[in-house]
């Protein structure tokens, strides 16, 4: 296989509270995302997605901290770049994001064009004002937005209309990689398609190279992603094609996840991910071992152990386990489908 | 609620309007020509330069002149339920401006008779005999000719009295609102973007001056610095025992007066505005979108002007409402450092039930109020477009 465009090893970021205290939101995270390919990462609320998404960009401001681990972008580990050729020639360039909260991302007393030269003026790429404009305006209508909207105040546009601006404002300078944490999740369910059409056809057609797009509604991905990584409580647990991890998940949490979403299609969308019991553990003080253990129905006592090894890797399809494959099937096979 | 009753009469001001315009330029005229005669008043001068402003906004920017002319509209309703006010509420202070005024003249005279004689002939000559509602609609009509009575105590005209003692006030205040504001602002956003050390002592000292009660903390320059120490001459605005008012001698001793209240009240403004300013910027600088802009690789220079642009607009309008309030802001300095200014004078006007005089001193603390507020109305309509964007929905 080719080389990954983005690929991430053991990044590990954490956010010091005021009371001094680590909250460690992303805790050894590895993958590789290849061109062309979307990666989607779903996990519970607060299991650390949007600190991962934020972590990627490659700089930290407080509380977010970076402990350890490399980010490396088309051969560049952009950990150790100065923050000046960060910024210039990565940020919102190769790499972009659109935030989670897309409602409030614009500067509510600047225009639309002003914001535009705003940025693309910060990245030396020798373009005139008129030039600049003329490329926002292109993104604009590719994303089906009239060209007005340059025109406008942020608090001039509708909601559906900021989310579709947000996602041009990202996508000016064609990045490599897109970071979408929950684009959609304030959206009603047609701008929800609409959306998701859009960056899929900007994919298609090699205005972003590669996506990681992040959600807790799993229906989603299923139409979008090429793998997808399962979140838990700041680890992937399980990493693997879109296909598998949605109909053959490996890891209990996934197992589970699934279970309670499982097909038909119209069950989907009515079941949320957190109809497993318990809760996750406290991201302040990590329990040694699986953190899965407490709420795992096939939980051991070695599960608490601390252990070096605990996950176990495959070429395609990684799951964080002291069970095999083989063991955890045969479990699930004996499974009356009753807990859902 | 009320502001869209007008909103809804609309057809029917549009089936009259020939009818509208005549009578809208018939007012016109009737302002222009009273305006320009050599009799009218300041408030005629005013009111012209108001209606040629709104004309000339209307013309040049249709929208905003509609939003405008509405504002207008109910400021000036506001004006008179002030006016109104203005009025009433001294009157209704118990007490009798002409029992205080023969205090003196009474002390000799033994006959009851003649007594109640002198008095009802006093209350007669000051027009007190007829009813309060007569009695508004003979002030108000005296009013408009730019006669604000005479001062019951004093036995000056109200308008005399309220020019003499308004520059004092302003000489005070004024400075200290636009150097408290300004410091106090430039504080607080250095104390929200630098944090650490600086915000230590920026903010809790911000958070003493801003609540500590103003008078006390007044009462407490003028022991320190004023008694204790002896920096600077505690009573009155100028030095009595200096006769000649062009000397030099005089002027170096209206400065040292005003110093101390002046300080005092530069410290109690910038405590206030740092606060407000240094939430302001904590807030917009937890702003998604400063995320998203550092996140496209937008310099933090450049983010730094949006959050402090976005920050200083709520307290452009505290600035232009403390100038409103100016007036009756200054009311506790005043009084505590002796300082011969409006506040004082009303302060006396209330004591001595000075009806004439007290609905001068509040006529005029209304009218910089609704002043300030409409100047604030403007400014935003044309700085913010989170606001201008909201008028145009409105109208
Ligand atoms: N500023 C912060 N300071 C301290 N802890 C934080 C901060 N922001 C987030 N956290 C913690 O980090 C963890 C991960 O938060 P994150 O926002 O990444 O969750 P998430 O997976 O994106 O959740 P959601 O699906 O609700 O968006 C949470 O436990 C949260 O409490
Ligand atoms: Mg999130």
């Amino acid at each position: 296989m080719a080389e990954p465009i983005l690929s991430v090893r053991d990044l590990k970021t954490y956010y010091r509270t005021r009371l001094k205290e680590n909250v460690y939101a992303v805790d050894g995270v590895s993958f590789d995302l290849h061109d062309g390919h979307v990666l989607g990462i779903a996990g519970e609320s607060g299991c650390g997605k949007s600190t991962l998404s934020l972590s990627l960009m490659g700089f930290y401001f407080p509380p977010l901290h970076y402990g350890s681990g490399s980010i490396v972008l088309n051969g560049t580990d952009i950990m150790t770049l100065p923050y000046e050729t960060l910024r210039r020639d990565f940020l919102g360039k190769q790499i972009a994001y659109i935030p989670q909260a897309a409602m409030n991302a614009l500067n509510p007393t600047r225009r639309i064009s002003r914001y535009v030269v705003d940025v693309l003026s910060e990245h030396d790429i020798g373009t005139t004002e008129k030039q600049m404009l003329a490329l926002a305006e292109e993104k604009l209508t590719f994303l089906g937005l009239p060209p007005r909207v340059l025109n406008a105040y942020p608090g001039e546009l509708s909601g559906g209309m900021k989310q579709r601006t947000v996602i041009a404002l990202a996508t000016l300078l064609n990045p490599t990689v897109l970071i979408a944490d929950e684009p959609t999740s304030a959206l009603d369910v047609s701008s929800q398609k609409v959306v998701m059409a859009m960056l899929h056809r900007m994919l298609k057609q090699g205005l972003v190279k590669s996506m990681i797009f992040i959600t807790h509604e799993l229906p989603l991905l299923r139409h979008v992603a090429d793998e997808i990584a399962v979140m838990y409580a700041g680890e992937f647990v399980e990493v693997g094609p879109a296909t598998d991890v949605i109909f053959s998940p490996i890891h209990p949490y996934s197992h589970a996840l699934m279970g309670s979403i499982i097909v038909p299609e119209e069950g989907m969308k009515a079941r949320s991910l957190s109809s497993i019991p318990g809760a996750p553990p406290n991201l302040k003080n990590v329990p040694p071992g699986c953190r899965f253990a407490e709420r795992c129905a096939y939980v051991v006592p070695e599960c608490r152990m601390p252990d070096p090894v605990l996950a176990a890797m495959m070429e395609e399809h990684q799951y964080r386990c002291r069970f095999d494959e083989q063991e955890l099937r045969g479990k699930y096979a004996l499974e009356v489908p009753a807990h859902v | 609620m009320a502001e869209h009753a007008p909103m809804r009469l609309e057809p029917e001001a549009r089936r009259g309007k020939p009818l509208l315009y005549i009578m809208a330029a018939l007012a016109a005229g009737a302002v222009i020509l009273t305006a320009l005669s050599p009799y009218a008043s300041l408030g005629w001068r005013i009111a012209l330069a108001a209606l040629v402003m709104t004309v000339l906004l209307s013309y040049t920017l249709p929208a905003f002149g509609k939003y405008l002319r509405k504002r207008i509209f109910w400021y000036t309703a506001t004006f008179f339920v002030a006016l109104a006010l203005n009025f009433f509420l001294p009157r209704l202070i118990p007490g009798n401006p002409v029992d205080i005024i023969l205090q003196d003249l009474m002390m000799g005279i033994t006959d009851v008779s003649r007594a109640t004689a002198l008095k009802n002939q006093y209350i007669a000559q000051l027009g007190l005999d007829k009813s309060l509602v007569e009695q508004f609609f003979i002030y108000t009509g005296n009013l408009f000719k730019g006669e604000l009575g005479m001062s019951l105590y004093l036995a000056q005209p109200v308008a005399k009295v309220l020019a003499s003692k308004i520059p004092w006030s302003v000489a005070i205040m004024m400075p200290a609102i636009l150097v408290g504001w300004l410091v106090g602002n430039m504080l607080g956003a250095q104390a929200a973007y630098k944090k650490g050390v600086y915000d230590k002592v920026i903010f809790p000292l911000s958070l003493f001056l801003s609540s500590i009660p103003s008078f006390i903390f007044s009462m407490l320059m003028l022991l320190w610095l004023g008694v204790s120490w002896n920096w600077f001459p505690v009573l009155g605005g100028f030095d009595a025992q200096i006769i000649n008012k062009q000397s030099l001698v005089y002027y170096r001793s209206l400065v040292a007066h005003w110093a101390l209240p002046f300080i005092s009240q530069t410290l109690i403004i910038i405590g206030g505005q740092a606060i407000g300013m240094r939430s302001m910027a904590l807030y917009e600088l937890n702003a998604d979108y400063v995320l998203f802009a550092k996140l496209q690789g937008i310099r933090d220079r450049k983010i730094t002007r949006y959050v402090f642009r976005n920050a200083v607009l709520p307290q452009v309008s505290g600035l232009a409402l403390s100038l409103g309030g100016m007036v009756a802001g200054s009311t506790l300095i005043e009084i505590v450092f002796s300082y011969p200014g409006l506040g004082q004078q009303l302060m006396m006007a209330i004591r001595n039930v000075d009806y004439p005089l007290i609905s001068g001193c509040t006529l005029v603390i209304s009218i910089t109020m609704l002043v300030a507020n409409l100047l604030i109305d403007i400014v935003y309509g044309l700085i913010d477009p989170r606001v201008r964007s909201a008028q145009t929905e409105e109208s």
